[in-house]
């Protein structure tokens, strides 16, 4: 009987330490984002069907506004967003070099399906095709950092 | 008396002839007026069919929030208020298949709600 509740308290203990979230490190950042790169995320080959121009750039700003701005900011850049390095990952900057490195089709895969188990959610059938398209030419074409301001959500 | 019957007739031809004439051309201008219901999320109808070079009216109902209808490869796109009406006007150009979007984001299903415009000759 003492050797099950010391086995219960064991395993407990364990859930609770695997609980908490803390900054990853340097060799588990790279780890993951190498797996991510190459392994997890698809579509790598899938090109873009809408026209990289002024037009396309307006729509996809538009629909990152009217979603994505509560993690990302308006600006891609977490500008505003008052949680952005209080969560585990933290929310990368979208014009990183490590976000800037997926092509057009795994950027469009990742807004489809989100990335398990960061806090990314999938946007399928939130936002059509067109929309996702659109956004992955705004992420291309991100304005510099802090120059759009805080998210409305955010100024009250 | 007998020969005046052909005056009349001509008479009443005149009157008659404008009616004729008018009706016909006034018909084949007018646009086709297609009407859709938008709520979230959902158009209703969700397929429509109109003629290559056929003017076309869409009226776009909303039945709860704000939405739109955007055909991209027509650059055709009417936004409405919440339980508002709103139209737009085009003629199609090119025979197809063609797919709508909701184009003012309305919820969790805005992505979903689309609608199959077929033009046809």
């Amino acid at each position: 009987m003492r050797a099950l509740a010391g086995s219960a308290a064991l395993c407990l203990l364990a859930g609770l330490l695997g609980c908490k979230a803390t900054p990853p490190g340097r060799t588990e950042t790279a780890v993951v984002s190498f797996a991510k790169h190459h392994v997890f995320v698809g579509n790598k080959k899938e090109k873009n069907p809408l026209p990289d121009d002024a037009g396309t750039l307006a729509d996809g700003k538009e629909a990152f506004s009217h979603y994505c701005v509560a993690c990302h900011g308006l600006d891609g850049q977490n500008t505003g967003v008052p949680f952005a390095d209080h969560i585990s990952p933290p929310i990368p900057s979208l014009a990183s070099p490590n976000v800037q490195r997926y092509t057009d089709g795994q950027l469009k895969w990742i807004l489809d399906n989100g990335i398990w188990p960061s806090g990314m959610p999938g946007s399928k059938g939130t936002l059509s095709d067109d929309e996702l398209w659109s956004i992955v030419v705004y992420l291309r074409h991100l304005p510099p950092a802090g120059s759009q301001g805080a998210p409305e959500m955010y100024t009250h | 008396m007998p020969e005046r019957l052909p005056l009349k007739m001509f008479f009443a031809f005149l009157l008659i002839a404008p009616v004729l004439s008018v009706r016909p051309v006034h018909a084949a201008d007018a646009p086709h007026r297609i009407e859709i219901t938008a709520r979230r999320f959902a158009f209703d109808p969700g397929e429509i069919t109109v003629k290559r070079g056929e003017p076309v009216v869409l009226v776009l109902k909303s039945a709860d929030v704000a939405h739109g209808l955007r055909f991209r490869d027509l650059d055709v796109d009417v936004k409405v208020g919440a339980g508002g009406t709103a139209e737009v006007s085009f003629t199609p150009q090119k025979t197809g298949d063609f797919i709508g979007h909701c184009s003012v984001f309305c919820g969790s299903g805005h992505g979903s709600m689309t609608v199959k415009l077929h033009v046809v000759d």
